[in-house]
C-alpha cells in the first residue's frame, strides 16, 4: 500500500505515481522528490492537457494523502480562497439560542453583570464551528498531510498571487477573531500555470519549477496502451503518431494528451478497426476544438504527400512522419 | 564543486537568467540532497531551482555541459596500431611528402592523439579567445581556432595521401578504413575545440562584470543606444513591465456599480447588527481600452518597440489593445504581436513596408485609420499616438485627429522630442497638442516606463 514513505527517492517517486496510472518520465520524479524534499511548492508549467494536474492528482494518490484543490479564476478572494465566517448559521444559532440566553443573563443583576455574562459566551460565535473553511485553510487546519493543489494559478489576479505568498512562504493565516492558524503538517503544494500570463518572480522564486511539454511518440504511446488498454497496439501507435503530426501543423490550439485520450477513448467505442479516412473525418472533432483547424487537418488529410497516394491501405500512416 | 556551480550560475546571470540568492541557496541544498553522483539528477536539482522561466530552459541546457561535462574530449581511435608492418612503411613514406607542418598534424591524426591542455590554451589566446564572453562566439571561434591548426590544407592533405597510398598499390578497402578512421580523429579534434571554445566563453561569462549600470541605460535617450545597449533593454522591458503590472494592479480603479454582493454585505454590516447601512457590490475592474498607433520610422523605432512591448506585457491589466503601425499608411499589427515578442511584429510590418526617405506621412495615416478602423475607438478606448509629429510638410488632418479625441476616453501622446523642438522644421507637433489630453515626452526608458503607468491609472 502506498503511503508517505514511498518517496525516498527520485526512482520510487516514479515506481509510485506508475502505480496510480500515471507515466512520469525521470524529470518528474525527481522535481517532485526534491519538491517533496526541500518542503517547496512545485510549479508546473506546460501547454494545456498534458497532464500538470493529473500530476498532483496521481501524487495525491500515491502518497495517500488527501487532495485538496483549488481552481482559480478572475476575480478570486480570500473569502472563497482561505475562510468565511457562516453568517446565516450564526445568525441561526442565535435566533435558537435565545432562550438559553435570557436563562444565562436573566440572573444577572445589573447590566455591567450581564455584559460580562454575555462576553464570556462569545467566544461561542466565533469558534470554528461557524468558520467556513475554504481550500487554502483546509489544507492548512487538516489532521492529515495533504496535497494542495492550486490550479491555473494564471487566471487569479496579481493581488491574489502576492496574498498566495504569504500561506506558501509560511504555511499559516491569521484569521482576526481567531488568532493566527499554522499548519499541522506542512502540505505538498503543486501550482499549475498554462502562462496566459507571466507570474511575478517573487511566487516564481519560492517555487521550484517544472516544464511539461508535449511528451515523445513513446511517452505518449505508453500512457495511452495504460489509460486504454482495449485499444489494439497497431491502433495506438497510429493514433498517436498521427496527433505527433498534428501537433507539427500549425494550429490554433495542438491537441494535447488528454485530447489523445478522449480520441482513443471515441474510437474505441465506435469499434474502429483501422484509422481510415472516413473514421477520421467523423473522429477529428473530439481532437480539435477550433473550426479554421479541423478545416486544415481535413485538408491535409486528404491531400497527403504523393508518394503515399497511391496506396490506400492504412499502413500508408506508418510513414507519416514528417 | 561549490566554486563550479557558483561559477555556472554567474554564468546564467550573464548570459541574462535572473536568479535570486534565495534560489542559488535553495540549488545548493537541493544538490546536497540528491548529490552529484547521478549527472541527469544533478542537472534537475540544478535546474528545478534556478530556471523558471520556459524561455530561459535552453540557455541552462547550452551551458550546463560546458560547466559540467565530462572534461575528457571525446575519444580518438589510433589506426595506426593495426596497419601491417609494410602498410605503416607505406604510409610513412608517403607522409614525408608533405610540409613539416600539414605531416605533423597528420601524423597527430594517424596516431589519434588529443591536444593537450596547453596547446589548447595556445590556441585559445591566439585567436582572442580572452576576449569573448557570449556564446554566440562559440561557433566563430571554434572556427577560428580550426583554421589557425590549418584544418582545411590538413583535409585536403590527407585526400592526396590517400592517392598517393593508392599509387604505392595499398590496399582499396584499407585505404577507405583508414580514411574512416581519420575522418572521425578530425572530428573528435573539432569537437574538442568546439567544447573547449564553449568553455572558455562560459568561464569568462561567469567572471565577466556587468559592464555599465541598467540605472544608466534607462535614462540615457534611445537615440544615443547602441544595438548591444537596446538588447540589454529589451531584457529590462520585460522585467519593468511585471513591476508596472503589479503596480497598476493595486491601483486600478474598481468600478463601483454592479451587483449587489450579498456576503460582502453582511460582513460589512456585522457591526450594525445586521442592518445594511452599508451597501456592498460586487467589484468589477475598469481596465482601459487601448489604441495605439505607432511611428516606426528609423528614428522611433525603439521607442515604438518598446511601447508595444510594455503594453503587451501587461495584457492581463488591459480590457483590448489594438495596435497600428505606420510610415507612408497604417498598417494593423495586432496578429503579428500575438504569441510573438514586438521586435519581431514591428520587423515583419517593416517586411510589408519598407521605409523610405522622409516619407513618413502622419496624415495619410490618420485617414486609413479613420477610414478601417474608427469603430475601435470608444469612449472606453484610451487613444495613443506614439510618434513625433513630423509630417514631411504633408497635411496634418487635424480634423480627423479632432474627431477622434472626441470620440475616444482620452487622447494621449507620446513624443521622444523635447517640448523646445516641437514646431521647428516640418514637425506638426504644436498643431497636434492643443487637441490631446496629455503629452509625455518619451525620449528614455525611465520616461516611457512613467508614461504607460500613467495611462493606465
Amino acid at each position: 500500500m502506498a503511503n508517505i514513505n514511498s518517496f525516498l527517492d527520485p526512482q520510487s517517486v516514479k515506481s509510485a505515481l506508475g502505480d496510480q496510472q500515471y507515466i512520469a518520465s525521470d524529470e518528474i520524479a525527481t522535481i517532485m522528490y526534491l519538491s517533496q524534499q526541500l518542503g517547496k511548492p512545485l510549479l508546473t508549467e506546460g501547454p494545456a492537457g498534458v497532464g500538470k494536474t493529473e500530476l498532483a492528482k496521481a501524487v495525491a494518490g500515491a502518497s495517500g494523502r488527501e487532495l485538496i484543490r483549488l481552481q482559480c479564476y478572475e476575480g478570486l478572494d480570500e473569502t472563497k480562497a482561505l475562510y468565511e465566517w457562516e453568517y446565516a448559521k450564526q445568525l441561526l444559532y442565535t435566533q435558537l439560542l435565545r432562550d438559553k440566553l435570557h436563562e444565562t443573563l436573566g440572573g444577572a443583576g445589573n447590566l455591567t453583570e450581564a455584559a460580562d455574562r454575555l462576553s464570556e459566551e462569545e467566544d461561542v460565535f466565533f469558534s470554528m464551528r461557524f468558520l467556513l473553511q475554504r481550500p487554502l485553510l483546509k489544507a492548512i487546519l487538516s489532521d492529515e498531510p495533504t496535497v494542495l493543489l492550486i490550479d491555473e494559478i494564471d487566471r487569479a489576479d496579481a493581488e491574489f498571487e502576492a496574498f498566495l505568498l504569504e500561506v506558501l512562504s509560511d504555511f499559516q493565516v491569521s484569521v482576526p477573531e481567531l488568532g493566527t492558524l499554522a499548519a499541522i503538517h506542512r502540505p505538498l503544494v503543486v501550482l499549475t500555470s498554462n502562462n496566459t500570463r507571466e507570474l511575478s518572480e517573487a511566487l516564481k522564486r519560492r517555487c521550484l519549477y517544472l516544464f511539461i511539454g508535449y511528451p515523445s511518440v513513446e511517452q505518449e504511446l505508453a500512457v495511452v496502451r495504460l489509460k486504454i488498454p482495449e485499444l489494439s497496439p497497431k491502433l495506438a501507435r497510429q493514433v498517436v503518431e498521427m496527433v505527433q503530426n498534428l501537433r507539427k501543423m500549425d494550429l490554433r490550439k495542438s491537441p494535447s494528451i488528454s485530447e489523445t485520450l478522449d480520441w482513443a477513448k471515441a474510437l474505441v467505442s465506435l469499434n474502429a478497426k483501422s484509422l481510415d479516412k472516413e473514421t477520421m473525418q467523423t473522429t477529428l472533432s473530439v481532437l480539435l476544438k477550433h473550426e479554421s483547424d479541423l478545416q486544415r487537418a481535413r485538408r491535409w488529410i486528404n491531400q497527403p504527400p504523393r508518394s503515399l497516394y497511391d496506396d490506400e491501405d492504412n499502413a500508408q500512416y506508418r510513414n507519416w512522419r514528417n | 564543486m561549490e566554486e563550479r556551480i557558483i561559477k555556472f550560475i554567474s554564468a546564467l546571470r550573464a548570459a541574462g537568467v535572473r536568479i535570486s540568492l534565495a534560489e542559488s541557496a535553495d540549488a545548493f541544498s537541493a544538490v546536497d540532497d540528491l548529490g552529484v553522483m547521478d549527472r541527469d539528477a544533478f542537472r534537475l536539482s540544478l535546474r528545478a531551482t534556478l530556471v523558471k522561466d520556459a524561455s530561459s530552459l535552453p540557455i541552462f541546457e547550452e551551458l550546463f555541459p560546458l560547466f559540467f561535462g565530462s572534461s575528457q574530449a571525446p575519444p580518438m581511435m589510433n589506426p595506426s596500431e593495426d596497419l601491417t608492418k609494410e602498410e605503416a612503411e607505406m604510409l610513412a613514406e608517403a607522409l614525408r611528402q608533405f610540409k613539416d607542418q600539414l605531416r605533423q598534424m597528420m601524423e597527430r591524426l594517424m596516431r589519434g592523439q588529443q591536444l593537450s591542455q596547453e596547446e589548447l590554451d595556445q590556441l585559445g589566446e591566439l585567436v582572442g579567445l580572452k576576449q569573448a564572453d557570449d556564446l554566440r562566439y562559440r561557433e566563430w571561434m571554434a572556427k577560428r581556432m580550426e583554421k589557425a591548426l590549418r584544418f582545411r590544407e590538413v583535409r585536403e592533405a590527407l585526400q592526396e595521401l590517400m592517392e598517393l597510398l593508392a599509387e604505392m598499390g595499398m590496399d582499396r578497402e584499407r585505404i577507405d578504413q583508414l580514411r574512416q578512421k581519420l575522418a572521425a580523429n578530425q572530428q573528435a579534434l573539432e569537437e574538442q575545440l568546439r567544447k573547449y571554445a564553449g568553455q572558455r566563453i562560459a568561464e569568462n561569462m561567469s567572471e565577466s562584470q556587468p559592464e555599465e549600470s541598467l540605472e544608466g541605460l534607462l535614462n540615457r535617450p534611445f537615440n544615443t543606444l547602441s544595438g548591444r545597449d537596446l538588447d540589454r533593454l529589451r531584457k529590462e522591458v520585460q522585467r519593468l513591465a511585471a513591476a508596472l503590472r503589479t503596480r497598476v494592479a493595486l491601483r486600478q480603479k474598481k468600478m463601483k456599480y454592479g451587483q449587489l454582493d450579498a456576503k460582502a454585505t453582511i460582513r460589512a454590516n456585522l457591526k450594525h447588527g445586521n442592518v445594511p447601512i452599508v451597501i456592498r457590490h460586487k467589484d468589477r475592474q475598469m481596465k482601459p481600452k487601448l489604441v495605439v498607433i505607432c511611428d516606426i520610422s528609423t528614428s522611433m523605432r525603439p521607442v515604438s518597440e518598446m511601447m508595444l512591448s510594455l503594453i503587451y506585457a501587461m495584457q492581463d491589466q488591459i480590457s483590448k489593445t489594438h495596435a497600428f503601425a505606420f510610415i507612408d499608411h497604417l498598417e494593423y499589427i495586432s496578429p503579428d504581436l500575438t504569441g510573438s515578442d514586438p521586435r519581431n511584429a514591428v520587423s515583419g510590418v517593416l517586411d510589408r513596408m519598407p521605409p523610405g526617405h522622409y516619407n513618413t506621412d502622419l496624415g495619410y495615416s490618420l485617414k486609413n485609420f479613420s477610414d478601417d478602423f474608427l469603430d475601435t475607438v470608444d469612449r472606453r478606448a484610451t487613444f495613443i499616438i506614439v510618434g513625433d509629429g513630423r509630417n514631411n510638410y504633408n497635411d496634418p488632418r487635424l480634423d480627423i485627429l479632432r474627431i477622434l479625441a472626441r470620440r475616444s476616453n482620452r487622447t494621449i501622446w507620446l513624443n521622444p522630442e523635447p517640448p523646445p523642438l516641437w514646431g521647428t522644421g516640418d514637425s506638426d507637433m504644436l498643431k497636434y497638442a492643443p487637441l490631446c489630453d496629455s503629452i509625455f515626452q518619451v525620449g528614455t526608458l525611465a520616461e516611457l516606463t512613467k508614461a504607460v503607468d500613467q495611462l493606465l491609472s
